[in-house]
Protein backbone atom coordinates (compact mmCIF):
# COMPACT_ATOMS: atom_id res chain seq x y z
CA UNK A 1 0.00 0.00 0.00
CA UNK A 2 1.59 3.28 -0.67
CA UNK A 3 0.72 6.69 0.54
CA UNK A 4 -0.72 7.57 -3.05
CA UNK A 5 -4.06 5.47 -1.57
CA UNK A 6 -5.27 7.69 1.65
CA UNK A 7 -4.00 10.84 -0.72
CA UNK A 8 -6.26 9.65 -3.35
CA UNK A 9 -9.32 9.14 -0.55
CA UNK A 10 -9.04 12.37 0.52
CA UNK A 11 -9.62 13.71 -2.53
CA UNK A 12 -12.27 11.74 -3.73
CA UNK A 13 -13.90 12.33 -0.60
CA UNK A 14 -13.13 16.11 -0.95
CA UNK A 15 -14.59 16.01 -4.37
CA UNK A 16 -17.48 13.97 -3.54
CA UNK A 17 -18.85 16.01 -1.24
CA UNK A 18 -18.93 19.20 -2.92
CA UNK A 19 -20.86 17.00 -5.46
CA UNK A 20 -23.00 16.62 -3.16
CA UNK A 21 -23.44 20.16 -1.80
CA UNK A 22 -24.51 21.22 -5.66
CA UNK A 23 -26.23 18.01 -5.71
CA UNK A 24 -28.45 18.70 -2.61
CA UNK A 25 -29.03 22.69 -3.60
CA UNK A 26 -30.37 21.01 -7.34
CA UNK A 27 -32.40 19.30 -5.92
CA UNK A 28 -34.26 21.95 -4.59
CA UNK A 29 -34.18 23.74 -7.11
CA UNK A 30 -36.14 21.22 -9.29
CA UNK A 31 -38.22 19.56 -6.48
CA UNK A 32 -35.96 16.28 -8.03
CA UNK A 33 -36.26 13.21 -5.49
CA UNK A 34 -33.81 11.11 -7.86
CA UNK A 35 -31.23 13.95 -7.19
CA UNK A 36 -32.38 14.33 -3.50
CA UNK A 37 -32.01 10.43 -3.30
CA UNK A 38 -28.61 10.18 -5.25
CA UNK A 39 -27.25 12.38 -2.28
CA UNK A 40 -28.18 9.79 0.27
CA UNK A 41 -26.54 7.33 -1.89
CA UNK A 42 -22.97 9.17 -2.30
CA UNK A 43 -23.58 10.13 2.00
CA UNK A 44 -23.09 6.21 2.43
CA UNK A 45 -20.08 6.07 -0.28
CA UNK A 46 -18.19 9.18 1.94
CA UNK A 47 -18.71 7.22 5.24
CA UNK A 48 -17.46 3.91 3.73
CA UNK A 49 -14.57 5.74 2.22
CA UNK A 50 -13.84 7.65 5.36
CA UNK A 51 -13.81 4.47 7.49
CA UNK A 52 -11.35 2.75 4.87
CA UNK A 53 -9.19 5.93 5.30
CA UNK A 54 -8.86 5.92 8.93
CA UNK A 55 -7.94 2.12 8.54
CA UNK A 56 -5.53 2.87 5.69
CA UNK A 57 -4.00 5.95 7.84
CA UNK A 58 -3.43 3.86 10.82
CA UNK A 59 -1.70 1.48 9.12
CA UNK A 60 0.68 3.90 7.70
CA UNK A 61 1.65 5.50 10.68
CA UNK A 62 2.78 2.14 12.19
CA UNK A 63 4.36 1.13 8.78
CA UNK A 64 6.00 4.28 9.38
CA UNK A 65 4.95 5.45 5.98
CA UNK A 66 3.34 8.62 7.40
CA UNK A 67 4.05 10.76 10.07
CA UNK A 68 1.98 11.51 13.10
CA UNK A 69 1.28 14.66 11.95
CA UNK A 70 0.75 14.38 8.46
CA UNK A 71 -1.66 11.66 9.55
CA UNK A 72 -4.00 13.36 11.92
CA UNK A 73 -3.82 16.41 9.19
CA UNK A 74 -5.14 13.81 6.82
CA UNK A 75 -7.81 12.87 9.22
CA UNK A 76 -9.33 15.84 10.26
CA UNK A 77 -9.12 16.85 6.31
CA UNK A 78 -11.34 14.37 5.41
CA UNK A 79 -14.15 14.62 8.94
CA UNK A 80 -14.37 18.18 7.62
CA UNK A 81 -15.40 16.94 4.03
CA UNK A 82 -17.90 14.38 5.57
CA UNK A 83 -19.14 16.90 7.70
CA UNK A 84 -19.69 19.10 4.74
CA UNK A 85 -21.29 15.71 3.18
CA UNK A 86 -23.18 15.60 6.05
CA UNK A 87 -25.11 19.13 5.36
CA UNK A 88 -25.72 18.38 2.02
CA UNK A 89 -27.74 15.29 3.10
CA UNK A 90 -29.68 17.43 5.19
CA UNK A 91 -30.24 19.67 2.71
CA UNK A 92 -31.46 17.27 0.68
CA UNK A 93 -33.83 15.54 3.34
CA UNK A 94 -35.80 18.49 2.97
CA UNK A 95 -36.52 17.85 -0.95
CA UNK A 96 -37.82 13.84 0.30
CA UNK A 97 -40.24 15.02 3.06
CA UNK A 98 -43.50 14.87 2.10
CA UNK A 99 -44.13 18.50 2.39
CA UNK A 100 -44.63 20.70 0.11
CA UNK A 101 -41.38 23.07 -0.50
CA UNK A 102 -41.43 26.58 0.51
CA UNK A 103 -41.05 28.98 -2.42
CA UNK A 104 -38.49 30.91 -0.71
CA UNK A 105 -35.99 27.86 -1.00
CA UNK A 106 -35.80 27.60 -4.60
CA UNK A 107 -35.54 31.40 -5.05
CA UNK A 108 -32.93 31.50 -2.52
CA UNK A 109 -31.45 28.89 -4.65
CA UNK A 110 -31.83 30.75 -7.72
CA UNK A 111 -31.13 33.70 -6.55
CA UNK A 112 -27.29 33.81 -6.00
CA UNK A 113 -24.22 34.14 -6.88
CA UNK A 114 -23.45 30.49 -8.51
CA UNK A 115 -26.62 29.54 -10.41
CA UNK A 116 -27.71 26.15 -11.17
CA UNK A 117 -29.17 25.41 -14.68
CA UNK A 118 -30.96 22.45 -16.28
CA UNK A 119 -31.11 21.90 -20.06
CA UNK A 120 -31.95 18.99 -22.52
CA UNK A 121 -29.78 18.73 -25.45
CA UNK A 122 -31.27 18.62 -28.90
CA UNK A 123 -30.41 16.98 -31.97
CA UNK A 124 -29.42 19.55 -33.75
CA UNK A 125 -26.51 20.91 -30.89
CA UNK A 126 -22.92 20.74 -31.49
CA UNK A 127 -22.74 19.03 -28.01
CA UNK A 128 -24.00 15.73 -29.63
CA UNK A 129 -22.10 13.24 -29.55
CA UNK A 130 -18.82 14.86 -27.90
CA UNK A 131 -17.07 13.90 -24.28
CA UNK A 132 -17.02 16.37 -22.09
CA UNK A 133 -13.17 16.60 -22.28
CA UNK A 134 -13.74 17.47 -26.59
CA UNK A 135 -16.44 20.13 -25.47
CA UNK A 136 -14.21 21.99 -22.49
CA UNK A 137 -17.66 23.50 -21.20
CA UNK A 138 -16.27 24.49 -17.96
CA UNK A 139 -13.15 26.61 -19.24
CA UNK A 140 -15.69 27.97 -22.43
CA UNK A 141 -18.51 28.78 -20.81
CA UNK A 142 -18.08 28.98 -17.11
CA UNK A 143 -20.28 25.96 -17.39
CA UNK A 144 -19.86 22.82 -14.82
CA UNK A 145 -21.50 19.99 -15.92
CA UNK A 146 -22.12 18.25 -12.55
CA UNK A 147 -25.25 15.57 -13.73
CA UNK A 148 -26.33 14.46 -16.93
CA UNK A 149 -29.21 12.24 -17.58
CA UNK A 150 -29.97 9.65 -20.09
CA UNK A 151 -32.96 8.44 -20.67
CA UNK A 152 -33.74 7.18 -17.25
CA UNK A 153 -30.42 6.46 -16.55
CA UNK A 154 -28.35 9.31 -14.57
CA UNK A 155 -24.86 9.90 -14.48
CA UNK A 156 -23.77 12.08 -11.51
CA UNK A 157 -20.08 13.82 -11.46
CA UNK A 158 -19.50 13.40 -15.25
CA UNK A 159 -15.55 13.40 -16.07
CA UNK A 160 -13.80 14.57 -19.43
CA UNK A 161 -14.74 11.24 -20.84
CA UNK A 162 -18.10 11.23 -20.42
CA UNK A 163 -20.58 11.64 -23.24
CA UNK A 164 -23.13 13.86 -24.09
CA UNK A 165 -25.83 12.24 -26.52
CA UNK A 166 -28.74 13.68 -28.15
CA UNK A 167 -31.69 13.98 -25.67
CA UNK A 168 -29.93 14.22 -22.46
CA UNK A 169 -30.38 16.52 -19.97
CA UNK A 170 -27.61 18.29 -18.34
CA UNK A 171 -27.27 19.90 -14.88
CA UNK A 172 -24.96 22.89 -14.39
CA UNK A 173 -23.90 24.90 -12.57
CA UNK A 174 -22.02 28.68 -13.32
CA UNK A 175 -22.37 32.43 -13.57
CA UNK A 176 -25.30 33.38 -15.06
CA UNK A 177 -24.25 34.63 -18.64
CA UNK A 178 -22.60 31.66 -18.89
CA UNK A 179 -26.14 29.89 -18.55
CA UNK A 180 -27.53 31.66 -21.68
CA UNK A 181 -24.57 30.22 -23.66
CA UNK A 182 -24.84 26.77 -22.42
CA UNK A 183 -28.92 27.21 -23.09
CA UNK A 184 -28.22 28.69 -26.56
CA UNK A 185 -25.81 25.51 -27.26
CA UNK A 186 -28.02 22.97 -26.08
CA UNK A 187 -30.60 23.80 -27.88
CA UNK A 188 -28.23 24.03 -31.36
CA UNK A 189 -29.03 27.95 -31.86
CA UNK A 190 -25.39 28.60 -30.84
CA UNK A 191 -22.87 26.22 -32.61
CA UNK A 192 -19.45 27.89 -31.54
CA UNK A 193 -18.61 26.48 -28.05
CA UNK B 1 -32.41 44.26 -4.35
CA UNK B 2 -30.06 41.74 -5.54
CA UNK B 3 -28.00 44.55 -5.66
CA UNK B 4 -28.77 46.25 -2.65
CA UNK B 5 -27.75 42.97 -0.69
CA UNK B 6 -24.29 42.23 -2.35
CA UNK B 7 -23.61 45.96 -1.02
CA UNK B 8 -23.58 44.30 2.43
CA UNK B 9 -20.54 41.83 2.60
CA UNK B 10 -18.84 40.74 -0.11
CA UNK B 11 -17.23 42.49 -2.91
CA UNK B 12 -15.87 45.56 -1.15
CA UNK B 13 -12.31 46.62 -0.53
CA UNK B 14 -11.89 45.41 3.20
CA UNK B 15 -8.92 44.99 5.94
CA UNK B 16 -9.50 41.82 7.67
CA UNK B 17 -8.12 43.32 11.44
CA UNK B 18 -7.05 41.04 13.73
CA UNK B 19 -9.41 38.57 15.39
CA UNK B 20 -12.16 40.50 13.16
CA UNK B 21 -14.31 37.57 14.14
CA UNK B 22 -14.36 37.98 17.71
CA UNK B 23 -15.45 41.34 18.01
CA UNK B 24 -17.97 40.53 15.57
CA UNK B 25 -19.26 36.97 18.33
CA UNK B 26 -18.96 39.49 20.80
CA UNK B 27 -21.10 42.34 19.43
CA UNK B 28 -24.78 42.70 20.57
CA UNK B 29 -27.18 41.22 18.85
CA UNK B 30 -29.18 43.97 16.94
CA UNK B 31 -32.10 42.61 15.47
CA UNK B 32 -32.08 43.89 12.21
CA UNK B 33 -35.52 43.07 10.11
CA UNK B 34 -34.62 41.33 7.09
CA UNK B 35 -36.13 38.84 4.83
CA UNK B 36 -36.18 35.13 5.59
CA UNK B 37 -35.41 34.96 1.28
CA UNK B 38 -32.20 38.07 1.96
CA UNK B 39 -30.96 35.88 5.16
CA UNK B 40 -31.40 32.12 2.93
CA UNK B 41 -29.84 33.81 -0.19
CA UNK B 42 -26.89 34.92 1.72
CA UNK B 43 -26.35 31.99 3.76
CA UNK B 44 -25.97 29.59 0.89
CA UNK B 45 -23.54 32.07 -0.80
CA UNK B 46 -21.43 32.37 2.21
CA UNK B 47 -21.81 27.74 2.36
CA UNK B 48 -20.33 28.21 -1.08
CA UNK B 49 -17.62 30.47 -1.07
CA UNK B 50 -16.28 29.68 2.38
CA UNK B 51 -15.37 26.31 1.53
CA UNK B 52 -12.99 27.24 -1.15
CA UNK B 53 -11.51 29.75 1.10
CA UNK B 54 -10.83 27.66 3.38
CA UNK B 55 -9.03 25.14 0.87
CA UNK B 56 -7.28 28.39 -0.16
CA UNK B 57 -6.44 29.21 3.30
CA UNK B 58 -4.86 25.81 3.85
CA UNK B 59 -3.60 25.59 -0.04
CA UNK B 60 -1.09 28.93 0.41
CA UNK B 61 -1.01 28.49 3.98
CA UNK B 62 -2.22 31.84 4.57
CA UNK B 63 -3.39 32.92 7.93
CA UNK B 64 -5.34 36.36 7.04
CA UNK B 65 -7.61 34.06 4.55
CA UNK B 66 -7.82 31.58 7.07
CA UNK B 67 -9.16 35.01 9.82
CA UNK B 68 -11.88 35.83 6.99
CA UNK B 69 -13.17 32.10 7.14
CA UNK B 70 -13.76 32.24 10.75
CA UNK B 71 -15.37 35.76 10.63
CA UNK B 72 -17.74 34.57 7.97
CA UNK B 73 -18.05 31.89 10.15
CA UNK B 74 -19.16 33.60 12.70
CA UNK B 75 -21.55 35.78 10.62
CA UNK B 76 -23.06 32.69 9.38
CA UNK B 77 -24.28 31.85 13.04
CA UNK B 78 -25.72 35.11 13.37
CA UNK B 79 -27.58 34.82 10.41
CA UNK B 80 -28.58 31.43 11.28
CA UNK B 81 -29.95 33.11 14.56
CA UNK B 82 -31.71 35.85 12.53
CA UNK B 83 -33.55 33.28 10.25
CA UNK B 84 -35.26 31.53 13.25
CA UNK B 85 -36.31 34.58 14.67
CA UNK B 86 -38.04 35.35 11.37
CA UNK B 87 -38.91 31.83 10.58
CA UNK B 88 -41.06 32.03 14.28
CA UNK B 89 -42.41 35.11 13.19
CA UNK B 90 -44.02 34.08 9.74
CA UNK B 91 -45.66 31.11 10.82
CA UNK B 92 -49.20 31.41 11.38
CA UNK B 93 -50.62 27.98 10.91
CA UNK B 94 -49.40 24.31 10.62
CA UNK B 95 -48.59 24.08 7.19
CA UNK B 96 -46.80 27.38 7.38
CA UNK B 97 -44.69 25.87 10.08
CA UNK B 98 -44.27 22.56 8.36
CA UNK B 99 -42.49 24.41 5.39
CA UNK B 100 -40.29 26.98 7.32
CA UNK B 101 -39.07 23.99 9.04
CA UNK B 102 -37.42 22.85 5.44
CA UNK B 103 -35.71 26.44 5.44
CA UNK B 104 -34.29 26.17 9.09
CA UNK B 105 -33.00 22.52 7.81
CA UNK B 106 -31.23 24.36 5.08
CA UNK B 107 -29.98 27.23 6.91
CA UNK B 108 -29.17 25.13 9.41
CA UNK B 109 -27.18 23.08 7.24
CA UNK B 110 -25.45 25.72 5.53
CA UNK B 111 -24.07 26.46 8.79
CA UNK B 112 -22.87 23.09 9.08
CA UNK B 113 -20.32 23.98 6.41
CA UNK B 114 -19.43 26.75 7.31
CA UNK B 115 -18.25 24.87 10.65
CA UNK B 116 -16.49 22.65 8.85
CA UNK B 117 -14.50 25.43 6.90
CA UNK B 118 -13.76 26.70 10.13
CA UNK B 119 -12.44 22.90 10.93
CA UNK B 120 -10.12 23.17 8.57
CA UNK B 121 -8.55 26.52 8.70
CA UNK B 122 -7.70 25.45 11.92
CA UNK B 123 -5.51 22.83 10.52
CA UNK B 124 -3.72 25.74 9.82
CA UNK B 125 -2.75 26.71 13.69
CA UNK B 126 -2.03 24.03 14.96
CA UNK B 127 0.55 21.94 13.31
CA UNK B 128 2.93 23.18 10.92
CA UNK B 129 1.59 20.25 8.95
CA UNK B 130 4.03 20.67 5.75
CA UNK B 131 3.19 19.58 2.26
CA UNK B 132 1.09 16.79 2.61
CA UNK B 133 -2.08 19.28 2.37
CA UNK B 134 -1.16 21.26 -0.51
CA UNK B 135 -0.47 17.79 -2.28
CA UNK B 136 -3.88 16.50 -2.17
CA UNK B 137 -5.05 19.48 -2.88
CA UNK B 138 -3.49 19.86 -6.17
CA UNK B 139 -4.49 16.45 -7.74
CA UNK B 140 -8.42 18.14 -7.51
CA UNK B 141 -10.63 18.50 -11.01
CA UNK B 142 -11.12 21.68 -9.75
CA UNK B 143 -8.28 23.65 -8.43
CA UNK B 144 -7.57 26.57 -6.99
CA UNK B 145 -4.53 28.67 -8.09
CA UNK B 146 -3.02 32.19 -7.19
CA UNK B 147 -1.86 34.90 -10.16
CA UNK B 148 -0.13 38.01 -10.07
CA UNK B 149 -1.60 40.49 -12.41
CA UNK B 150 0.95 42.17 -14.72
CA UNK B 151 0.85 45.90 -15.46
CA UNK B 152 1.33 45.08 -19.07
CA UNK B 153 -1.69 43.01 -18.85
CA UNK B 154 -5.06 44.58 -20.62
CA UNK B 155 -7.45 43.39 -17.98
CA UNK B 156 -6.12 46.36 -16.03
CA UNK B 157 -8.76 49.19 -14.54
CA UNK B 158 -11.01 46.67 -16.12
CA UNK B 159 -13.86 45.46 -14.39
CA UNK B 160 -14.40 41.71 -14.12
CA UNK B 161 -17.96 41.66 -15.56
CA UNK B 162 -16.97 43.38 -19.10
CA UNK B 163 -13.90 40.68 -19.12
CA UNK B 164 -16.49 38.28 -18.51
CA UNK B 165 -13.84 36.40 -16.66
CA UNK B 166 -15.75 33.43 -15.79
CA UNK B 167 -17.69 32.96 -18.95
CA UNK B 168 -14.67 32.63 -20.62
CA UNK B 169 -12.23 30.65 -19.02
CA UNK B 170 -14.21 28.70 -16.25
CA UNK B 171 -12.16 30.62 -13.72
CA UNK B 172 -14.27 31.87 -10.85
CA UNK B 173 -12.38 34.72 -9.01
CA UNK B 174 -12.59 34.08 -5.03
CA UNK B 175 -10.43 36.72 -3.44
CA UNK B 176 -8.73 39.99 -4.93
CA UNK B 177 -5.39 40.99 -3.01
CA UNK B 178 -4.83 44.54 -3.42
CA UNK B 179 -1.72 45.57 -1.19
CA UNK B 180 -2.78 45.24 2.40
CA UNK B 181 -6.32 45.33 1.35
CA UNK B 182 -8.77 42.50 0.35
CA UNK B 183 -11.76 41.97 -1.75
CA UNK B 184 -13.63 38.51 -1.08
CA UNK B 185 -16.10 37.35 -3.75
CA UNK B 186 -15.77 40.08 -6.23
CA UNK B 187 -18.55 41.15 -8.27
CA UNK B 188 -19.15 42.07 -11.69
CA UNK B 189 -18.54 45.75 -11.10
CA UNK B 190 -15.12 44.76 -9.55
CA UNK B 191 -12.32 46.07 -11.10
CA UNK B 192 -8.98 44.39 -11.72
CA UNK B 193 -5.43 46.30 -10.92
CA UNK B 194 -1.91 45.96 -11.56
CA UNK B 195 0.13 44.02 -9.08
CA UNK B 196 -3.54 42.54 -7.70
CA UNK B 197 -2.98 38.85 -6.05
CA UNK B 198 -6.10 36.90 -7.43
CA UNK B 199 -7.18 33.54 -5.54
CA UNK B 200 -9.30 32.01 -8.36
CA UNK B 201 -10.78 28.30 -9.03
CA UNK B 202 -10.96 26.07 -11.93
CA UNK B 203 -9.23 24.00 -14.34
CA UNK B 204 -5.95 24.01 -15.50
CA UNK B 205 -7.37 24.93 -19.27
CA UNK B 206 -8.92 27.65 -17.69
CA UNK B 207 -6.10 28.71 -15.43
CA UNK B 208 -3.48 28.84 -18.33
CA UNK B 209 -5.86 30.90 -20.63
CA UNK B 210 -6.40 33.55 -17.48
CA UNK B 211 -2.79 33.40 -16.85
CA UNK B 212 -1.42 34.70 -20.13
CA UNK B 213 -3.90 37.26 -20.44
CA UNK B 214 -3.30 38.20 -16.81
CA UNK B 215 0.65 38.19 -17.48
CA UNK B 216 -0.06 40.67 -20.52
CA UNK B 217 0.94 37.77 -23.47
CA UNK B 218 -2.59 37.82 -24.66
CA UNK B 219 -4.97 40.84 -25.61
CA UNK B 220 -7.97 39.40 -25.40
CA UNK B 221 -9.89 36.02 -23.49
CA UNK B 222 -11.41 33.85 -26.21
Amino acid sequence: MTSKAVEDIVLEIKDKSELMIDLAYSSILYDNETIAKEVYDLEDLIDDLYKSLQRKTLEQVENKKLSVEDALTVLRLAEAAEQIADAAQEIADVELRDVELHPILKISVRDSDVVFTRVKVEPQSVLCDKTLGDIKLGSETGMYIRAIRHGDKWLYGPDKHSKVNSGDVLFAKGPEDGEKHLLALAAGKTKEI
Amino acid sequence: MKEKRKLGIFGRLQRTPKEKWKKEEFSELEYEPTTVKELLTEMKDISELIIDLAYSAVLFDNEEIAEEVRYLDVRMDKLNYDIRMMAMMAARAKDDAEQLAGILQVAEAAESISNAAGDIVSLLKKEKTGPILPKILKEADEQLFRIKVSNQSKACDKKIGDLKVETKTGMRILVIRRDECWIYNPQSDTTIQANDWLISRGTDEGYEELNKFLQGEMEVLE
